[in-house]
């Protein structure tokens, strides 16, 4: 990508800003060569966003870019079961945290395949409330698609056509995720994205981010006088939402159901447990912090009786301990390191987490 | 070979009978089903199955394990229909079954019959796909509206017949053999006995609350060495009955038992309030109908809200009151998944039974069926009533509870869809990915 692109994330930083990596990722802008299996992988990102069209056409969601990121046909109303779940799907998170927060204090970088940031760009181009949502103008100078049509740069959202599996430390920086102010706090968040990799695979990809592009980095120079100062280390959070438990019957069901469409979770069976998740996120330089907690935890401990009684008033759920056991197999655990800034995370050490296994 | 012979042989092959045949097999249905009031008796012996939810081929392999109809006398508590991909095949054979010998068999309504809960949960979709109209919907809607709310089970033996065919070196069994009676047996699908309970067995009035509920060991089997002799076992296998004829001072019969989909009501403290109910209509939102379909027994005291959004939640205390104010040994229910296939609560007062294994195709659970064998100690004589009896003439212990009838499970595991000839799709679990 144009490097005049890096001047401008400068210019527009401000206090409370926020990037964002991460996403389901795998297959990458350089090669042509797309595997079945990654070609699965890319097609959940399908089935996610059907199932929240699903949820938001309901009434449990509120969205109105849900659709507009739906392959146009494939609407399908989902059980109760999956709708009060969460779902992602071609992410429309940015459009819905831009038009709640303006003006706009968060950067925002999204990494997928490039056969997926190439759908959702395009339906950017077409979808005026989308544009709308993210304030663009597509008559400005802001807005940069590359010629394949699968990158999107503007200074607050960038959308990176990249395999997770080549960001690589040999990559130069201004390569990998041209963009990416190294010096501002930042989340990371990956639902069920990583869990596709390999151990090693995935936790390269965090390495990547926690020890290479969010590693130390110094002031630029003002004068040529001046002593380097010490470094600055990003304040830098992981989220991440994916299955757990994979050896009870239910998640062994879960595996073999999965395998039989081709899909592997491929780290589920090193992450199996919240422990395990916990353990994962310390090791991987997440030091000031590291919590857990399932689904079912969330729904019953996060979510007020209010929002509970009007989800529940809008289907009948007759799936009670279908859900359970559903929601007890899925997870967000999450860790962070406070890097030049203690008081970074502090929010997040309020969170009730869930104890034990 | 009639039709409706006809008709069940290509039903158990997985193959749909034509439009114009279920509709004459519906209208039969609701010829027979209304006759029946909405607390259905049922003689013992019987066996008891929850909800199928269209899985067909399990359902095949339910009547494998439990014996065939009309061999076995079943008793099924609803929810045939919706989440699985053979709801059709699956609630049109039992119908057919039904209409062919309504003696043996006793089907009572779930909360998924309903035209609501139908169109929500795959079963209107499915009649769409395989009828091209929604006509089959509508007549199967019309038998639902005629299914009984409940029945009662009189006449159960309190004692098992040893089926027998143990595998003792797998067997958990809480012995001593000789001195109690076998109250609960849990047989895997191989027929192999996994676990056995024994109670003490009754000497006088005094010891009947000592009996060993929900599946624990018995506390008081020092204590016995005064009672009657072990009973010659002189019932037919299977039927689970005994010759105890001793002239102990009890007899061995036991409590009535009332079976329902979900639960127990606040508006329904006596089985009779039940039979006074209009029911052929859809299930309502609330009310006693709504109540013992959707409702489910939880560790509360009293009662509570139900996070389904019908019915209620209802504890031991309310389980135990009803029961005792109804000469009841036991409420048999479904509605609920339980991973091990059935699951007594509140010191045996209640039992849910779930007969789909891998619900769903996704939950990795197992199945079972509950069977109540014959006592054969009255000669063969069963009171008829509904259980108000029992207090009078069952077995009475110092704390006025009735002996709990001898219960089999026979748990079961999914059937292997691609084995049997049967067509079968390779069907998709929805997950969040």
């Amino acid at each position: 990508m144009a490097a005049s692109q890096i001047p401008n994330l400068n210019l527009l930083r401000r206090g409370r800003g926020r990037g964002r990596g991460g996403s389901r990722g795998v297959e990458d802008g350089h090669s042509t060569r797309t595997s079945g299996k990654d070609r699965v992988v890319q097609g959940t990102d399908n089935d996610a966003s059907v199932s929240r069209l699903s949820a938001v056409e309901l009434g449990y969601l509120v969205d109105p870019y849900a659709k507009a990121l739906t392959p146009p046909g494939s609407a399908t109303r989902r059980f109760p079961i999956i709708n009060r779940g969460m779902c992602a799907g071609s992410d429309t998170r940015v459009f819905r945290l831009f038009t709640s927060r303006r003006p706009s204090d968060v950067i925002y970088h999204e990494i997928d395949f490039a056969v997926n940031t190439a759908a959702k760009i395009r339906a950017i181009r077409s979808t005026p409330n989308l544009q709308r949502a993210l304030e663009l103008d597509p008559a400005s100078n802001d807005v940069t698609v590359s010629e394949a049509g699968d990158a999107l740069h503007t200074p607050f959202y960038h959308i990176h056509p990249c395999d997770l599996r080549s960001l690589s430390p040999n990559l130069p920086l201004s390569e990998a995720l041209p963009g990416v102010d190294r010096t501002l706090p930042t989340l990371l968040i990956s639902e069920c994205c990583l869990i596709y990799l390999s151990p090693t695979e995935a936790a390269q990809v965090v390495t990547f981010f926690t020890g290479h592009l969010f590693g130390p980095t110094y002031a630029p120079f003002v004068g040529s006088e001046e002593v380097q100062s010490s470094p600055i280390i990003a304040p830098l959070g992981l989220i991440l939402y994916e299955p757990i438990r994979p050896n009870d019957p239910f998640g062994r069901t879960m595996v073999s159901n999965l395998a039989a469409r081709g899909i592997q979770l491929q780290t589920l069976n090193k992450y199996a447990s919240l422990e395990a998740q916990r353990a994962r996120l310390l090791e991987q330089g997440f030091e000031a912090g590291q919590a857990a907690a399932d689904i079912d935890f969330i729904w019953e401990r996060w979510v007020n009786e209010e929002e509970k009684e009007r989800v529940a008033g809008l289907e009948m759920l007759d799936e009670m301990e279908e859900w359970r056991l559903l929601a007890r197999h899925y997870c967000i655990s999450w860790g962070w390191r406070n890097g030049n800034n203690p008081g970074a995370f502090s929010g997040w050490t309020t969170l009730q987490a869930q104890p034990g296994e | 070979m009639s039709d409706l012979d006809r008709a069940i042989e290509q039903l158990r092959a997985c193959r749909l009978i034509p439009e114009s045949q279920v509709r004459e097999l519906c209208y039969k249905a609701r010829e027979l089903l209304i006759e029946e009031g909405n607390v259905v008796s049922v003689d013992a012996p019987v066996t008891i199955c929850g909800d199928i939810h269209g899985q067909f081929h399990d359902l095949m392999e339910l009547f494998r394990v439990g014996g065939d109809v009309p061999d076995t006398n079943y008793l099924f508590m609803g929810d045939f229909v919706d989440r699985g991909f053979y709801s059709l095949e699956s609630f049109l054979l039992l119908l057919c079954l039904k209409v062919r010998y309504p003696d043996r068999i006793t089907l009572i309504r779930g909360n998924h019959e309903s035209r609501q809960i139908t169109t929500v949960y795959g079963f209107y979709d499915e009649c769409i796909r395989k009828y091209g109209s929604a006509n089959v919907w509508r007549y199967c809607c019309e038998v639902f509206d005629y299914l009984a709310l409940g029945a009662i089970v009189l006449g159960a033996s309190s004692e098992l017949e040893p089926s027998g065919s143990g595998v003792n070196n797998m067997t958990q069994s809480t012995m001593p053999v000789d001195d109690g009676e076998l109250e609960t047996e849990v047989l895997n699908s191989r027929g192999e006995v996994t676990m056995s309970t024994y109670r003490p067995r009754q000497r006088s009035s005094s010891d009947a609350s000592t009996d060993s509920r929900n599946i624990s060991p018995p506390r008081d089997i020092s204590a016995a060495p005064g009672q009657t002799a072990a009973p010659a076992r002189t019932g037919a296998p299977g039927t689970g009955a005994s010759g105890d004829g001793n002239g102990s001072a009890t007899t061995s019969r036991t409590g009535a038992v009332l079976c329902v989909h979900g639960g127990l009501s606040p508006l329904i403290d006596s089985v009779d309030k039940i039979r006074l109910i209009d029911r052929k209509q859809e299930v309502p939102h609330e009310g006693a109908m709504c109540d013992l379909l959707w409702s489910d027994p939880d560790e509360i005291e009293g009662w509570g809200l139900s996070p389904r959004g019908a019915g209620f939640l209802f504890g031991g205390d309310i389980v135990k009151q009803f029961n005792h104010l109804n000469g009841l040994s036991l409420v048999a229910r479904a509605h609920q998944l339980v991973m091990e296939g059935y699951k007594e609560m509140f010191d045996g007062g209640i039992v849910t039974v779930w007969s789909a294994p891998n619900y769903c195709y996704r939950c990795g659970n197992v199945a079972a069926i509950l069977e109540l064998g014959e006592d054969t100690s009255s000669g063969g004589t069963v009171a008829r009533s509904n259980g108000e009896y029992g207090r009078s003439n069952g077995v009475v212990g110092a704390d006025n509870t009735v002996v709990s009838p001898g219960r089999r499970y026979r748990v079961f595991e999914a059937a292997a869809q691609d084995t049997r000839g049967m067509p079968a799709k390779k069907p998709v679990a929805d997950y969040f990915l």
